[in-house]
């Protein structure tokens, strides 16, 4: 046994506490250095602006015919049987709404109405707050195209409804009662610069049908037809009118959305003289959802972005395991779970802002050329870049970039292999689009909810709303969910993923 | 600051139903540098990765400086490890590699250029790591062993690749490092790496401890009263001295080695009969040799040894 005469060695440098910091630096010093990953990103950002230009110049428009705006400035749908009055001031209407049916062979639209409404005047697109019944949602209150509140779920088929709206300045209060005589609020808005003489009266409408034939490779989506009668009795009017019969009207001509037009009759109103009022119409007072998406439109780069993401966060960790050099990263940081939390940081922030360069540039482009195709205000107004729905597009696209990087980096780090990785990943977020093309309907939409493929969604520019039945066609591309539940699949998938790794990085042997 | 030293306490290692590790304790004092030798799959690799925290033992412990590896707060600047030499990414500068590694523990730059210094890789490494040679590789993976300072070094297969001239300045700088006050261990399947290196030797098969040892007393032990014979009467020489009782052993065309009788007395009785000779001088057996004939009993173990060897 050799006896040490001499004292134990320590080093000369200061030992510096190995803080996150450090790790990051270290990390990123990783990424910078292996020259093909920093080139991986920058074709990656170049690919993404360009086939998100070359993706809008396919897209163009010649206008299309005349278009209606609400209050609010976006396109709506404005047309329905409309028996009114003049009323001055403030007042009230009362009706009782006796039934609701179709008045064509087809069967009934869920969201056809019948009811009452105060409208600033005759004008498509004019303010208007109204209370109705509907088929398949109960009472509602609607106002300005994009609001609505639910009230009961009264089905006048089985049983008369009464509705009642009163005008107080710019506050209207819709109410209803099952029985004439106890009376529910629904609620009270205000319709901001309401003209003190307004239009007030009994509505009938309904949604046109929707015929959809989908086969992989092609859809056909026609909508036409639809007629409603509407029943009703007990109509009161209280307040000071300058009119003392009703009058009726079809709100936005005679010819709203028949499939041909000399085909489509005027609406029809009938007073019995027992005080029945009988309205058939057609159209809907709604807002439009039938119009191409220009946000959308412009991030088709976005998807093939993604496959550069994937082989980046996949690399980045079994690029390390592949050769052993994960134990050298481990032998200088002993905890594990901080080195995945750098390592995903890094990858996370390198291709966030690459991913925002090429989203903003891409959007801005694509911009350019479809205002150049057609797409001009009013029917497509400017977008800017820094307000929603573009900013949340752009912003949450560069995000979803991201997040399928650390999708793959938490699943790389469990299967420790680039092909299985890879594959799975790609399984994850890009086959669900596919398939979904193919797949019918329910079982396509059920893809696009529970994969990670529903953050797409945060590239939608239209708003979705919920008192307008639309199908939502995966080729048409439209995604189930709203934009930022669509988004929150995908970052559970990457926090699970990211879990999984933990738990086998703190359990296996490196 | 803890001690320079490491310590395997009965540790036990388990890979499905291979026992790579069974039972190992042995200890690294500072100042010296320690060969540890075993055949391919003794679990020389498995004892250094749990020394490393990178495989956590089934039993025992591994312990630098008392501690076990992953309660270090700046591992690298108390063990520098050389493991595999290859684990390197093919595309990235070995300067880079360094840097990274400086990175993680906020060393100074400067410190990457005096370690690529010490192993003479000023040069190679601003180039990428995929065209490097083993004897790079293994120069660079020293750097990095040597980057944060440590006083305790492990270093799997060092001078594997190192052509002569490298392996000599390896030696020297294993010796210098060791002349400093560190603890050193350097693994080997080829005890002759160790010649004139190391001071101290743990000898290890199948996962078992096979010999603690100074060099030096093993030598002495292995050279034991052998004495090395040169004569032109090779014939008259074994007759006469195998009559006295030695065992006596042809190593050569006027050599032989002689066990059993002292030096001094095998000259009087060759003077005696008058066997000429030309040189009589105790035997000098070489590191080798010792460590033959003290795995002996391992290699017949090893014979029988079937299918559950484990690489290392």
């Amino acid at each position: 046994m050799t006896t040490p005469t001499l004292t134990p060695y320590r080093s000369r440098l200061h030992p510096a506490r190995a803080g996150f910091g450090r790790l990051l630096h270290a990390e990123w010093t990783k990424f910078r250095t292996v020259r093909a990953w920093p080139v991986v990103l920058g074709v990656a950002v170049v690919a993404v602006v360009l086939i998100c230009r070359l993706g809008a110049s396919g897209s163009s428009t010649s206008g299309g015919g005349p278009q209606t705006f609400g209050p609010g400035g976006e396109r709506v749908v404005d047309l329905f049987r409309f028996a009114h009055r003049p009323l001055t001031g403030d007042g009230s209407i009362t009706v009782r709404v006796t039934g609701l049916k179709s008045a064509d062979s087809r069967s009934i639209e869920p969201w056809a109405k019948a009811g009452i409404i105060v409208k600033q005047n005759l004008q498509e697109g004019s303010a208007y707050a109204a209370v109705m019944a509907t088929p398949a949602h109960g009472i509602r209150m609607q106002w300005n195209f994009t609001h609505d509140t639910a009230g009961s779920a009264s089905d006048v088929a089985t049983a008369p409804h009464w509705l009642r709206l009163t005008r107080r300045g710019e506050h209207l209060t819709g109410y209803e009662s099952a029985d004439g005589r106890t009376w529910s609020k629904i609620k009270d808005v205000r319709l901001p610069g309401l003209p003190r003489t307004v239009q007030v009266g009994l509505l009938a409408g309904t949604p046109a049908h929707n015929n959809v034939h989908r086969a992989f490779g092609g859809t056909s989506e026609t909508y036409g037809g639809g007629l409603v009668t509407g029943t009703y009795d007990h109509l009161a009017l209280k307040g000071t009118s300058t009119a003392t019969a009703w009058k009726s009207t079809d709100v936005g001509g005679p010819v709203p959305n028949g499939p041909t037009p000399q085909d489509a009759q005027p609406g029809r109103t009938n007073v019995s003289p027992s005080g029945t009022y009988t309205l058939t119409g057609r159209g809907d007072i709604a807002p439009a959802e039938d119009g191409p998406d220009m946000v959308q439109m412009s991030f088709q780069g976005v998807f093939v972005g993604i496959l550069f993401m994937v082989a980046l966060g996949t690399l980045f960790v079994t690029g390390e395991y592949k050769r052993g050099l994960i134990r050298t990263t481990f032998t200088a940081t002993p905890a594990r779970l901080k080195v995945l939390a750098a390592k995903t940081t890094v990858i996370a922030a390198v291709t966030f802002a690459a991913g925002l360069l090429a989203t903003a540039v891409g959007f801005s482009l694509a911009q350019s050329v479809l205002r150049h195709n057609g797409f001009t205000p009013p029917e497509f107004p400017d977008l800017s870049l820094l307000q929603n729905p573009a900013l949340r597009a752009v912003v949450g696209s560069a995000a979803l970039l991201s997040l399928v990087a650390v999708l793959a980096l938490g699943v790389a780090a469990v299967l420790r292999n680039s092909a299985g990785t890879i594959a799975v990943v790609v399984a994850l977020v890009i086959l669900p689009q596919i398939l979904s093309f193919a797949f019918p309907l329910p079982a396509a939409q059920w893809l696009l909810r529970v994969t990670p493929a529903a953050a797409f969604a945060i590239q939608q520019g239209v708003t979705r709303y919920p008192q307008v039945d639309h199908n939502c066609l995966p080729e048409s591309g439209c995604y189930p969910l709203s934009p930022w539940h669509g988004f929150a699949v995908l970052a559970a998938y990457a926090v699970a993923a990211l879990l999984l790794a933990a738990w086998r990085l703190r359990r296996r042997d490196a | 600051m803890s001690d320079a030293t490491i310590e395997v306490l009965d540790l036990r290692k388990r890979y499905g139903r291979t026992l790579a590790v069974d039972g190992l304790s042995f200890r690294v004092e500072p100042g010296t540098v320690t060969g540890f030798v075993g055949p391919n799959g003794a679990g020389k690799s498995t004892t250094m990765r749990a020394l490393l925290g990178l495989d956590a033992p089934d039993e025992g412990a591994a312990l630098i400086g008392g501690r076990p590896y992953h309660a270090l707060r700046t591992p690298l600047l108390e063990v520098g490890a050389l493991l595999d030499a290859a684990a390197l990414h093919p595309a990235r500068r070995g300067r880079d590699h360094l840097r990274w590694l400086a990175h993680s523990h906020g060393l100074p730059a400067g410190r990457v250029d005096e370690v690529l210094e010490q192993v003479g890789m000023e040069t190679a490494a601003r180039r990428r790591a995929g065209g490097y040679s083993l004897g790079m590789r293994q120069r660079l993976g020293l750097a990095a062993a040597l980057l944060g300072d440590p006083p305790v070094l492990l270093l799997d297969e060092p001078v594997n690749g190192l052509d002569p001239e490298g392996i000599q300045w390896m030696r020297t700088l294993l010796r210098t490092l060791a002349a400093e006050g560190r603890a050193v261990l350097v693994s080997s399947h080829l005890m002759s790496e160790l010649e004139d290196t190391a001071d101290h030797l743990v000898v290890i098969g199948r996962g078992r401890l096979i010999a603690d040892t100074a060099v030096s007393d093993l030598l002495a032990a292995a050279s034991g009263d052998r004495v090395r014979l040169r004569t032109d009467a090779r014939a008259r020489a074994m007759e006469l001295l195998t009559a006295q009782g030695a065992t006596v052993a042809v190593t050569g065309r006027d050599t032989l080695t002689v066990t059993g009788l002292r030096a001094g007395r095998i000259v009087e009785l060759l003077n005696a009969d008058d066997v000429p000779f030309t040189e009589v001088g105790a035997h000098r057996a070489t590191l080798e040799e010792a460590y033959m004939e003290l795995t002996r009993d391992a290699v017949e173990f090893t014979a029988s040894a079937g299918t559950d060897e484990v690489a290392s």
